[in-house]
Parts: structure tokens; C-alpha cells; sequence
């Protein structure tokens, strides 16, 4: 993987990488590429695609309310609060 | 002369009592943060289940649009960084949607009908809510988790009028499919809308996407502003960018937000703690029991089966509850035809609804009250004026009209043996103005209409007081 891709890429998951770990990490990232490259030169046609291992039953629940008793902590681990609501810099 | 070229993302709000992935309560209007748990919130550690519920809304919503079901439907993240969604990325549907290649047939204006493509329709959930004042930001997580509902279209569309008449045709369909309440100002339906434009005959333009429309009215003018926002772009020429633009309903145009680069890219990938989802029989039997039959359909049939005009067949589909309330009354009342019930609805229930502020939903009249209206006026028992009387009693006194008819003493008099006896003491009691019609005066002769329903109380069938007075004038 180039610099260049690999910045662009901690750029999206909004990481801040120094000259050091850029090419550190160029390497790692590329050794994975690396290794997806010869995982595709298996052949998988007519194979159906594995999102999930050990998963065999639909996983759902019924739409009823289950209140959760962490709102109010959670919303006072907030730093800054006005009637409820969490305060952030403006984003616009 | 260029050719528009216009596709949907709608987003509609399903009806569930929770959100998509955990149990918080899906509800609007309440205090800020009080419906948010830590699934929602995007704390680590947590793992989101599906809502049965919500599954099954959007298989219905698929069905319902002719799509192909998909038999392994399956979740990914859409990863971006906005504090609207605090896990820092969307849980959404890429690889493999509830439902693809569908389509709509909805009626534009002139009656002739158009079908729209849809390209997919995938479960997703909402984002956060966000007022944005002066240097800071207020975040509101109750309505993250939302179930949420997109139904894309293929670019099909060809103006601003048509998408506005497709939108309502839209809004229709998930309202008798019961999924969603559809409501664009209140936010649960919302839609961004792809517009291009291009010389006709040379396939699509550059696509421009227009955020933040929240009336199909606005999607109209939006579409109309950049049609020709994108032909000055190009007769000057130069090329449309691609990018994303934002209403702005104080000015009646769009503006840019952002400029799509190779920056925006969402990186999906299967959503690791989501299994897929495998209908089986009995799910896709309840989608299958879920169907109705849709509004577009329903005014067709109405048509035929009821002679309505269009303008009547448009009133009474409009709403669900609107035609099965026209229907029963219809079948409930022998001899009357459809229109004549078409007109009531349209005409008097709708002034005496305004006029108590109530809706058809939650009001004194129901189809068997309207239907036995009906019927007291079929059988001669009543005339019209007596039976708008009836109707507004209804409303005032939550009664039946034949109850109302007997209280009342309203029925009509419409036998000749009951009425001339009448007519004849009117006649004593008036000798002048009888001689003066007689002498050919016939301006005269409403006075003893008059005369005739006073002493009835307007109960006087109006048929029979003219031949009467015709025959003893004669």
C-alpha cells in the first residue's frame, strides 16, 4: 500500500498518523493485503459467501419497549448539558 | 431542449413501538435523551438485535412494490463520522437489501397512469437529532435507532409535477399498508431527490442530489429550480459538478453543501454482530396476510365497479379509512348507487367534519348511519333538506337517523291524502294570491310553496307539494 492510499485511508477512520507510523504501518497493511491477495486466488465459485460463522437461527427479539435503566447515567457522563441535552461545538 | 431525468431515496419511519436494534421506546415528542440506552448510544461492548417487528414491515412494504424478496437478508455499516450517530457508523443494508427490482404505477394528473422503477428497499436505522445554535450544538439521541425504511427508485422521473404526484402516490401506499404514518412535515417520511438533466436522446446528466426537503411541494419547485439552474450551467458550457445541494425554502433555491470527492467513502462491510435474516414459512405467510389491496388499484375498481368519476374515486381512496367507510356504506344501503355516496362524502360530511373539527376516524357517523341515510331518502321517508338536518343531528346527538327521524317527527309527508288537506287550508287562508296565480302570476306561486312547508315544518315532500299545487290551481 502507497503513502499516499494509506493516508486517505486513516483519513477516513479519522486517525492521526505521524511520519513514523505512516511507514511502519505501511508495511503491516501491506503484508494483510498481501495475504487477502493469495486468499483470492482460491477458487470460490458456486460458493455462497460466509458473513457468519456458528450462527444458524434467526436472532430477533419482539417489539416491545425494554426501557433501559442507564439513560440518565449515561446522559450525565455527558460533559456539558442544557435541559437534556448534550451540548457539542457547533457542527454545522 | 433538455430531458430531466429524476430518482428518489425516500426514508419513511416505520410503525414500531421500538427502535430497530434495542428496546428503547420509538416515540416522538418525548424529553430529550430519555429514550436512549447504551446500544443506541454506540457505548462498546454493546450487540444490537433485530426487531421482528420492523423485519416484518419492510418485507411488506417489499412485497407490496412487486420487488424480489430476498431469502438471506443481511446488514452492513456505512461507516461516516458525524455526531448525529454516536457508533460512528449506520447500520444500514448494501450487499443483499430486503427486497430489489421492483416498481410503482401511480396516476398523473392528466389520469393516465406511469410506473416507476425501485431499485431496492433496505432497513436502516435513523440518525440522532441536531439544533444547530450560535458556536454550539444540541444532540438529541431519542430518535437514533429509529426503524427506518428506503425505498430507492430508479431515475424514472421525468419533472417536478411528477414526482410531486408520485410522492403523494408514495405516501398513499405505506398508509394503507399501515407501516408508516408518512408524514413528510413531521419528518417520518423524508426524501432525497437525484436530479440530471441531459440533450434528449443522450442518456442521464451529471446527477445532483438536493437534501433537506420536507414537502413534496418543495420537491416539485427544488426539481424545477435546478432543471434550470442545470441548463444555464450547461448552455454556458460548462459541466454540472456533482454534488450534493441543499433546499433553501426561505429562497426558493438550492444551495451547495458539498461537493462529492473521493474523500466520501463509506467502507461497507457485513455488520459483524447482526446474523442474516432467513424468512421462513410463517413469516412470509404474515407478509403475505399484511397485503391490501393499493389505492391505486382501489380507484380503478371504484370506477368500475361504482361508476365514480375521477374526482370522486380520488376523494374517496385518498384514505383507507376513507374508501372501506365508502364501501360499506354503499353495500349497506340497497338502493343507492355509489355516487350518491361519493357525494355525501365529499359534500356535507366533509363541511360537518371541518365544522366540529373531528375526522371521519373518530366521529358520530359511521357507514351504517350514513348508509340508513341514505336509505330514508332511497324510500322516500325524508328529502334532502330534512337529511342534512339528519346528519347534523348525528354529529350533535350521536344517534341513529331512524331514531333521530321519530324524535324529531321529521318524517316527510309525501302522500297525496296527507298533504291535501293541507294544501287546501293554505289555499282558504290565501284567496287573493291563489286568484292572482290563477290569472297568471306565477311569481306568486312560491309564496304558497312557502306557505305549504311552513305549515309542515318543512316536512312537505317538495315533488309532491309542486303536482299538488299544479292540479288544484288547474
Amino acid at each position: 500500500m502507497d503513502t499516499k492510499e494509506l493516508e486517505t485511508t486513516a483519513l477516513l477512520a479519522q486517525i492521526e498518523l505521524g511520519k513514523g507510523d505512516l511507514a511502519r504501518l505501511g508495511e503491516a497493511v501491506s503484508q494483510m493485503l498481501d495475504n487477502f491477495r493469495k486468499m483470492n486466488e482460491l477458487d470460490t465459485e458456486g460458493l455462497e459467501a460466509t458473513t457468519h460463522a456458528l450462527v444458524t437461527d434467526n436472532r430477533v427479539r419482539p417489539d416491545s419497549p425494554v426501557p433501559s435503566d442507564l439513560a440518565d447515567a449515561l446522559v450525565e457522563r455527558s460533559p456539558e448539558l442544557e435541559d437534556r441535552f448534550i451540548v457539542i461545538p457547533n457542527v454545522l | 431542449m433538455y430531458q430531466t431525468f429524476v430518482g428518489l431515496e425516500i426514508h419513511i419511519h416505520l410503525n414500531t413501538a421500538t427502535k430497530v436494534f434495542c428496546g428503547c421506546k420509538a416515540h416522538f415528542g418525548d424529553e430529550p435523551n430519555t429514550n436512549v440506552c447504551p446500544v443506541c448510544m454506540g457505548y462498546p461492548g454493546v450487540l444490537p438485535v433485530l426487531n421482528q417487528h420492523a423485519l416484518e414491515l419492510a418485507y411488506t412494504v417489499s412485497l407490496a412494490l412487486g420487488c424480489q424478496l430476498s431469502h438471506r437478508t443481511l446488514f452492513d455499516r456505512k461507516n461516516y463520522f458525524y455526531p448525529d450517530m454516536p457508533k460512528n457508523y449506520q447500520i444500514t443494508q448494501f450487499h443483499e437489501p430486503v427486497g430489489q427490482n421492483g416498481s410503482i404505477e401511480f396516476a398523473l394528473a392528466d389520469g393516465t397512469t406511469k410506473k416507476v422503477r425501485i431499485h431496492d428497499v433496505h432497513l436502516e436505522e435513523d440518525a440522532g437529532k441536531m439544533i444547530h445554535a450560535g458556536d454550539m450544538t444540541l444532540v438529541d439521541y431519542n430518535r437514533a435507532g429509529y426503524s427506518l425504511l428506503e425505498v430507492v427508485t430508479e431515475p424514472d422521473l421525468a419533472s417536478g409535477e411528477e414526482t410531486e404526484a408520485f410522492l403523494q402516490a408514495f405516501q398513499r401506499v405505506v398508509r394503507y399498508l399501515g407501516v408508516s404514518d408518512g408524514n413528510m412535515e413531521e419528518g417520518s417520511m423524508k426524501c432525497d431527490t437525484n436530479v440530471s438533466i441531459n440533450k434528449a436522446g443522450a442518456g442521464l446528466g451529471t446527477k445532483v442530489e438536493i437534501k433537506n426537503l420536507n414537502s413534496s411541494r418543495f420537491v416539485k419547485k427544488a426539481i424545477e429550480h435546478e432543471q434550470k439552474r442545470q441548463a444555464a450551467v450547461l448552455e454556458a458550457g460548462n459541466k454540472v459538478s456533482q454534488e450534493t445541494r441543499l433546499w433553501n425554502e426561505n429562497r426558493d433555491v438550492t444551495e451547495t453543501m458539498r461537493t462529492k470527492e473521493g474523500g466520501l467513502d463509506y467502507r461497507y462491510f457485513p455488520e459483524p454482530d447482526l446474523p442474516p435474516f432467513v424468512p421462513d414459512a410463517s413469516f412470509l405467510k404474515r407478509i403475505q396476510d399484511a397485503q391490501v389491496e393499493l389505492p391505486l388499484a382501489r380507484k380503478q375498481r371504484l370506477v368500475r365497479e361504482f361508476g365514480l368519476s375521477r374526482e370522486q374515486a380520488d376523494f374517496v381512496t385518498d384514505a383507507r379509512f376513507t374508501a372501506d367507510f365508502f364501501e360499506q356504506a354503499v353495500r349497506a344501503s340497497a338502493a343507492s348507487g355509489g355516487s350518491a355516496m361519493a357525494n355525501w362524502l365529499m359534500g356535507d360530511v366533509q363541511k360537518e367534519l371541518n365544522h366540529f373539527n373531528l375526522t371521519l376516524e373518530a366521529c358520530p357517523l359511521t357507514a351504517g348511519r350514513l348508509a340508513s341515510l341514505q336509505s330514508l331518502l332511497d324510500a322516500g321517508r325524508i328529502h334532502t333538506k330534512i337529511a342534512k338536518q339528519l346528519l347534523v343531528s348525528i354529529f350533535e346527538e350521536d344517534k341513529d337517523p331512524e331514531t333521530l327521524l321519530q324524535e324529531k317527527g321529521l318524517e316527510s309527508i309525501a302522500t297525496e291524502q296527507q298533504l291535501a288537506p293541507i294544501v287546501e287550508s293554505v289555499f282558504s287562508a290565501h284567496p287573493n294570491v291563489v286568484a292572482a296565480v290563477k290569472a297568471g302570476d306565477a311569481r306568486q306561486k312560491g309564496f304558497l310553496v312557502g306557505q305549504v312547508m311552513k305549515a309542515t315544518g318543512g316536512r312537505a315532500a317538495p315533488d309532491l307539494v309542486n303536482a299538488l299545487l299544479a292540479k288544484f290551481l288547474a
